[in-house]
């Protein structure tokens, strides 16, 4: 790996906070990755979980079997020791969108923000194939990056009280879909009758962070085909 | 086994959380006070994160199905078995039929029945916690049954001495310095340390603070937050994350509370004061 800008800072008693000061993009995800990789191999008998994120990473682990002192030591030998960036497969997943603007809430408004029509919203944003650069903030959300710049916003000064399961939303440069029930930010353009969590799975969520996401334009009506069959539907992927 | 006869305010099962899913963006969850959740454990000879009873503010009635032992530890809500009164943090025989009745607490806000065995709520991605999408349960109502664990136990001694468990209101709220926090210009540095914050509005995700301090940093890229974290929201005002905060969070992290002090923020309510001091 390419010597990148690495800090190491005591997070609390159990936990190490990675922080990568680089511009984020897929190659930053797949360093993130592949060190994550070498840390559950490398520490398995001292961690508890790593918690990745777009450009940081939390590394708990069980202070009655290591001090944080020797995990950073060990943490700032393992990555200058120029670990390989593992090129592991990965999947495009095919993610049918209905933008209609029964959905896609916040198409009117983006339009006149942005000044831009909403036919050319729609365009830009399923043109585009994009990186799964984390996942947070509720069970099975995606943060997608990054949007077309025509479509750059701000989050809504005031939140949504309850955004709707599969709802997909745009803030900043970012792309983002609700997995559940929410109150949220984000502006929303479209709705995906699929399902994005599931707690019984063994595998709860279909992607992970370094897959990629494309969506696929879909009328109102192949939306409630779709959402009646809604658990017998198998995503689309091909493996890159 | 045991039945709700009547709900309280807001009553959970939980464990010491659940691991291993903040990378799907699942929260760790688990006993407000983790503190209080251990020591009714232990009184029974439980291993220390076997699922217990987290009750808030107002607790349940409950009713007992078999012949058990129980302890109740954390906020004083006067518990009544039958008619009699008894004690926090000790072990106590209950017999099939008999009623636990639990009021309002006092001197804290969350009180805990362990029971002997632990509760044997359903386990979703290794853990009984009760969260809204994961658990099929979010909170106990009435006439809900849960069934208790009794294939293990006997009773061992506690190593410990009973107080080291006992929650201090009055400590102050003892935090590491956060990430972002020496972005913070000195003037917003001085306030942090030297105000009495309010608490307002508060549940198990998360404490708001009433009072604003100068906020002169801007939000960051959706970063990894714990339980603990201390969010400096665009209006300055302070939100401390608690056991089901979401995973990744955009605003500044300013201070990181020290483990024993989640445990006395859980026993704090609205109205009540919180000072920070750096570990």
């Amino acid at each position: 790996m390419k010597k990148s800008n690495i800090f190491f800072k005591v997070f609390n008693e159990e936990s190490i906070l990675i922080q990568w000061n680089d511009r984020v993009d897929i190659k930053l995800i797949d360093s993130i990755i592949s060190f994550r990789n070498l840390i559950e191999e490398e520490l398995k008998d001292v961690l508890i979980e790593c918690v990745q994120s777009i450009n940081s990473m939390m590394v708990i682990y069980d202070p009655n079997k290591i001090n944080s002192k020797d995990l950073i030591n060990i943490l700032k030998k393992l990555s200058s020791t120029g670990f390989k960036v593992t090129k592991t497969k990965k999947k495009i997943w095919s993610i049918p969108v209905c933008y209609d603007i029964g959905f896609g809430i916040d198409l009117k408004d983006l339009s006149t923000l942005n000044n831009i029509s909403i036919d050319e919203i729609i365009e830009l944003h399923s043109s585009i194939t994009y990186n799964v650069l984390s996942m947070g903030f509720l069970p099975g959300f995606m943060y997608l990056g990054m949007n077309h710049k025509k479509l750059y916003c701000e989050r809504k000064d005031k939140p949504e009280l309850n955004i709707k399961t599969g709802s997909i939303g745009i803030a900043r440069d970012q792309s983002g879909i609700y997995p559940q029930d929410s109150p949220g930010g984000w502006r929303i353009l479209g709705r995906s009758p699929i399902s994005f969590f599931n707690v019984d799975d063994k595998s709860p969520c279909f992607a992970k962070p370094g897959d990629k996401i494309k969506f696929q334009n879909i009328s109102l009506s192949e939306f409630n085909k779709i959402e009646k069959n809604k658990s017998s539907y198998n995503i689309k992927y091909k493996v890159i | 086994m045991i039945k709700v006869l009547k709900e309280g305010l807001f009553s959970t099962i939980q464990d010491n959380g659940r691991f291993g899913y903040k990378n799907i963006g699942v929260p760790v969850s688990g006993a407000m006070d983790q503190a209080s959740a251990k020591l009714a454990n232990l009184l029974l000879g439980n291993d220390e994160s076997s699922a217990v009873l987290e009750m808030t503010l107002l607790g349940p009635t409950l009713e007992f199905m078999n012949d058990t032992y129980i302890s109740i530890t954390g906020a004083d809500m006067n518990p009544v078995l039958n008619k009699q009164k008894v004690l926090l943090n000790e072990t106590l025989l209950v017999k099939k039929g008999d009623i636990l009745y639990l009021a309002h607490s006092s001197n804290g806000m969350r009180t805990y029945l362990g029971i002997k065995g632990g509760f044997n709520s359903e386990t979703k991605l290794g853990s009984k916690s009760f969260y809204k999408g994961i658990t099929k349960r979010e909170k106990l109502i009435k006439n809900d049954t849960i069934d208790i664990d009794e294939s293990s136990s006997f009773f061992k001694k506690i190593g410990q001495n009973i107080n080291d468990f006992i929650i201090n209101r009055k400590s102050a709220i003892k935090v590491f310095k956060g990430p972002e926090f020496d972005l913070l210009d000195s003037k917003s540095r001085d306030l942090i340390f030297n105000t009495d914050f309010t608490i307002g509005i508060n549940n198990r995700m998360g404490y708001n603070l009433v009072e604003a301090v100068y906020n002169n940093i801007s939000s960051i890229i959706s970063s990894p937050v714990m339980p603990g974290t201390v969010q400096l929201t665009p209006s300055g005002k302070l939100i401390i994350l608690c056991r089901d905060c979401q995973t990744t969070g955009g605003y500044p992290r300013i201070l990181q509370l020290e483990k024993n002090s989640i445990n006395c923020l859980s026993q704090k309510t609205i109205g009540e004061i919180v000072k920070f001091k750096l570990v």
